[in-house]
């Protein structure tokens, strides 16, 4: 996943008429044309050449998509059958099991068909929404996923807006007080948070407030039981929520932090800022209302192509905190080795990053008036 | 760029401080706003008082007991349905089930049970020989049925329930192990009424005969199993066993730590050390019936005999296999690298079935013994090189050795094994790889020596069929299980005769010659029967009854003793010793931590608006 290259009119390049009038400064969002359109031409080459139409722009990341979308439905199928492990014989072992019965199960999970058909039944399943049947649940696999949506969203969706705000906040502010103390320690410890192995982070987090101190429960989503809509529920909800949402949010705000920590440095050198203090604004002031806004613009990109990863990313916190959720089912249909349910959920958690992928396109180019006149 | 912020640079870098501080300080306040109401409600709602709470991370397709064959449902059928015949808690000989007594003809064809009288369904209606009777007809005719358990039915000619009390099995071919175990019995009235019985799901209000009746399930998050008040024995002490689900061990290891569990098992020596001395926890060193060994590749074939696979030419020679064992040091391997979780192992039926494991005075067993590994492979045609290792005919003898790269006792142990079979001469390389590709290469034959394991049950007839010469598959894995891939005339010879035996004493001492077969052949070399690790919350609950009796598991036993008899402690006896733990104390520095930051916050604040003006 890569960050989208931002179109960066150099502040210092003495060609830039510049928007510093004062007549534009107090509109910054939009800066003078003739310096957008002098840098879009060098700044990115994956940008449409100038003149291209809204549509043909969407039409061409739409078709990016899809594309991206056949080679992972085709992958799905071919990547899991090419690894070693065969699911009938895994459940075979060390059990007293006869031929007959092991050709019956083959034969019940349809692996007794050549892979040209297995491949056929599994094409037509896919552009049909039928995603086949897991081997271990019994159940279809689509209505599996439906029924373990919900709880990766409840993780991951908390996660990810704690992540973004924390992130960004903290990010202007270091980089409002670029190589402070603040700063230094902000962005070394998001740093040193990055490189911590999530599952490692999750352990200890485990070990500490749930094995020691007792303050928070061990694994689950809710303590089996309780009604999920009464108040007691909804209170043990949040407390089984605490520790995976942490080693979450501890791991990924880093990288929020970094990018509106630069994206925000860059606006710094800029001549409006100037302007928003000869009016006599406070440095608080000038870098909420005038700053801030701005640097938003390319960190909203960026979060976009992440939230797609961030959902990816809770397989290994689900299995850590035994959240029942997609990242649960993924990391058991992997043990299983559960064919269906592990095609389902590649397919599924692939989908979920090419249309956020696809979205951070749009709303780029929606966001920021020069890629959307270019 | 550094324009701006430089006129009040000093009065910056000060207030970055103050920022810091109170960036601290709000975080240790949310941190004790997250932990004050969690750690209120834990001691709201306790536990309730007479449901036993196991974590669990198995896999569950359903509660059909003829259709599943994953180790959690099979394990809850065992509480669920009594058997015809069970296994005893003491050593898991036969004992009575839903029959009080049988027979058997002169040659073991044709078996006779007596069902108890007035025995009762859960639901209350009376449970008679119909139900069995109807039960294994069901398995032997319908394919659907045979999923899980078809192959104990296989020999089945006909079943036959003449009256109430009474149920006739006539076997195709005459055995001496006994035909009614490890089957559940289910009720006929419930099950000839639903539509497909193979697709049932059986997963809510379970109707079954054994102490604990499953209540509910609910996928990845808990199973409740709710107490049989007909059960035949009578009405367990505890009101409901709840398994709640744990991904991961090491999770479950801090829930029992915590108190939200009350019995996890299958612990790692590392975890099971680490919870010596945890409060309120006992621990159950075990021991299984589950063995592991080093398969040697003695030249693997199908039934037929036809040779596949990668297999070294050296193996097939039995001295060189006789030498590897002679080479390792098993009982300093059982320390290193079990931490002595383990029994000493003779052959591949495990010491907790006494009446069937290969005694350890059986004069056929050699120990660990460098000089005598060196002369075999002398007497074999190998002989030393320069560099140490042996060769014959311009042929070096080296060997691979498979391990899954995941077990850190597989790994150990080739690090062991590796200076020790230099030691005699032979150059071993460990290919440690993924599990998956264990399982596959050695179905292919693609191996020299691997790393393995089984888990035996009560009868030791499955474990040697499958080593016999018929039960070899081909190089796809189909046509059948086998063992070390190994074939013996002699040894099928003595799995015939100890097949149709009906006295169990000579029985006992034709299994026995028959290991003792294997074991000099050497197709294998057994090493240890591994502990099976438990703890259990011994504030809660007491009066496990293990399997054996005497220094057994309490899990993943063959029957329903492990948790039928548990008590709960009573409340007084339970009450441990006041004071404050680490926990107390960590929360105290962490007050403390919060006071002195939300401090130094307002403060902040306070000259921060100073600042401004």
């Amino acid at each position: 996943m890569t960050r989208p290259a931002r179109n960066d009119p150099h502040p210092a390049d003495p060609t830039d008429p510049g928007p510093a009038s004062a007549t534009h400064s107090a509109d910054p969002a939009d800066p003078d044309p003739a310096s957008a359109a002098g840098s879009t031409g060098t700044a990115d080459a994956d940008e449409p050449p100038a003149g291209g139409s809204f549509a043909g722009y969407f039409l061409r990341k739409l078709g990016g998509a899809a594309t991206s979308m056949i080679l992972v439905i085709v992958l799905g199928f071919f990547a899991f059958r090419m690894l070693p492990g065969d699911p009938v014989l895994k459940i075979a072992k060390e059990r007293p099991m006869s031929p007959a019965q092991i050709a019956e199960l083959r034969s019940q999970y349809g692996l007794d068909k050549p892979v040209i058909v297995q491949f056929w039944d599994y094409l037509v399943g896919i552009v049909t929404g039928d995603l086949g049947e897991s081997y271990v649940y019994r159940k279809t696999v689509s209505s599996l996923i439906v029924e373990y949506l919900g709880p990766t969203l409840l993780l991951t969706g908390t996660a990810a807006l704690i992540a973004i705000a924390m992130g960004l906040w903290l990010g202007q502010l270091s980089a409002w007080r670029r190589n402070s103390l603040f700063d230094k320690l902000a962005s070394s410890t998001s740093l040193i948070f990055w490189s911590v192995p999530t599952f490692w982070l999750g352990l200890i987090l485990l070990m500490i407030f749930g094995g020691t101190l007792q303050w928070l429960p061990t694994g689950g989503m809710i303590t089996p039981g309780l009604d999920p809509w009464s108040a007691a529920g909804i209170i043990d909800v949040i407390k089984h929520l605490i520790l995976p949402v942490v080693s979450l949010v501890v791991v990924v705000y880093a990288q929020f932090l970094m990018i509106m920590r630069a994206s925000l440095i860059e606006e710094m050198s800029e001549d409006y800022l100037t302007t928003a203090r000869a009016k006599g604004l406070t440095e608080d002031e000038v870098r909420r209302r005038h700053a801030v806004p701005n640097a938003l613009l390319p960190t909203v990109t960026v979060v976009f192509l992440h939230i797609g990863g961030l959902i990816a990313g809770a397989v290994t916190v689900e299995a850590v905190f035994s959240w029942p959720g997609l990242g649960k089912l993924t990391f058991e249909a992997i043990r299983g080795p559960d064919l269906p349910l592990l095609q389902g959920t590649f397919v599924v958690f692939s989908a979920i990053i090419i249309v956020m992928n696809l979205a951070a396109d749009l709303v780029y180019r929606f966001l920021d008036p020069r890629v959307r006149r270019a | 760029m550094f324009t701006h912020p430089t006129l009040r640079r000093h009065s910056a870098l000060r207030r970055g401080w103050r920022r810091c501080l109170a960036g601290v300080a709000a975080l240790a306040l949310v941190g004790s706003f997250a932990a004050a109401p969690a750690q209120a409600a834990t001691s709201e709602a306790p536990a309730s008082e007479n449901v036993l709470r196991i974590a669990t991370d198995g896999f569950i397709d359903s509660f059909n007991p003829f259709t599943s064959f994953y180790l959690v449902p099979t394990n809850t059928f065992r509480y669920m349905y009594e058997n015809l015949v069970a296994n005893d808690a003491e050593d898991g000989s036969v004992t009575e089930g839903l029959a009080t007594e049988w027979n058997t003809d002169d040659e073991g064809k044709v078996w006779t049970y007596q069902i108890r009288p007035d025995m009762k369904w859960s639901d209350g209606e009376p449970l008679t020989s119909k139900d069995v009777a109807w039960t294994y007809t069901q398995m032997m005719e319908k394919e659907e049925m045979a999923v899980a358990n078809g192959s104990l039915v296989e020999n089945f000619d006909k079943v036959e329930a003449p009256d109430e009390s009474t149920v006739v099995i006539t076997l195709k071919k005459p055995q001496a192990n006994n035909p009614g175990q490890e089957i559940p019995i289910v009720p006929e009235h419930v099950w000839s009424e639903i539509d497909k019985p193979g697709e049932f799901k059986n997963d809510e209000k379970s109707v079954g005969s054994g102490p604990f009746q499953l209540e509910s399930y609910e996928a990845n998050k808990s199973i409740t199993l709710k107490a049989n008040p007909n059960f035949w024995r009578g009405k367990p002490k505890l009101d409901e066993i709840q398994y709640r689900y744990y991904t991961n061990s090491d999770a479950q290891v801090q829930a029992i730590r915590s108190g939200e569990v009350d019995f996890i098992s299958g612990l790692s020596p590392d975890q099971f050390t680490a919870l010596e001395g945890a409060d309120n926890v006992k621990l159950n060193d075990g021991n299984g019936r589950r063995f592991n060994g080093i398969s040697i590749n003695p030249g693997v074939a199908d039934a037929e005999g036809k040779e596949f696979g990668t297999g070294s030419e050296a193996l097939k020679d039995k001295k060189v296999r006789q030498a590897i064992r002679a080479g390792i040091d098993i009982e300093t391997l059982r320390k290193q690298v079990m931490h002595d979780y383990a029994q000493p192992a003779t052959s591949f039926i495990p010491a907790v079935y006494p009446n069937w494991t290969l005694k350890s005075d059986d004069p056929v067993i050699s120990g660990f013994d460098v000089k005598k590994a060196k002369k075999l492979l002398d007497e074999a045609g190998w002989k030393e090189g320069a560099d140490g290792i042996r060769a014959k005919d311009g042929k070096k003898l080296e060997l691979r050795f498979l391990t899954d790269a995941d077990a850190p006792i597989e790994q150990n142990t080739a690090k062991f094994l590796a200076p020790w079979m230099k030691d005699i001469g032979i150059a071993l390389k460990n290919e440690s790889t993924d599990v998956d590709t264990v399982s596959e290469r050695t179905t292919k034959g693609d191996y020299d020596m691997y790393f393995s394991g089984w888990s035996i049950n009560p009868d030791p007839d499955y474990q040697l069929s499958i080593n016999t010469c018929g039960q070899r598959p081909d190089a796809d894995g189909n046509g059948g299980t086998s063992q070390d891939g190994w074939c013996n005339k002699e040894f099928d010879k003595l799995y015939r005769a100890q097949h149709v035996e009906l006295d169990q004493a000579k029985r006992a001492e034709l299994v026995q010659k028959a290991l003792a077969i294997h074991y000099e052949e050497a197709p294998s070399v057994t090493l240890w029967y591994p502990s099976q690790l438990e703890a259990i919350r011994s504030d809660r609950f007491t009066n496990f009854t293990k399997q054996p009796t005497d220094g057994g598991v309490i899990a993943n036993q063959v029957g329903y003793w492990g948790y039928a008899s548990v008590e709960p402690v009573s409340a007084e006896e339970a009450s441990g010793g006041g004071g404050l733990g680490a926990g107390g104390w960590i929360g105290i520095a962490a007050a403390v931590i919060v006071v002195l930051g939300g401090g130094g916050w307002l403060l902040s604040r306070r000259r921060k608006s100073d600042d401004r003006e």
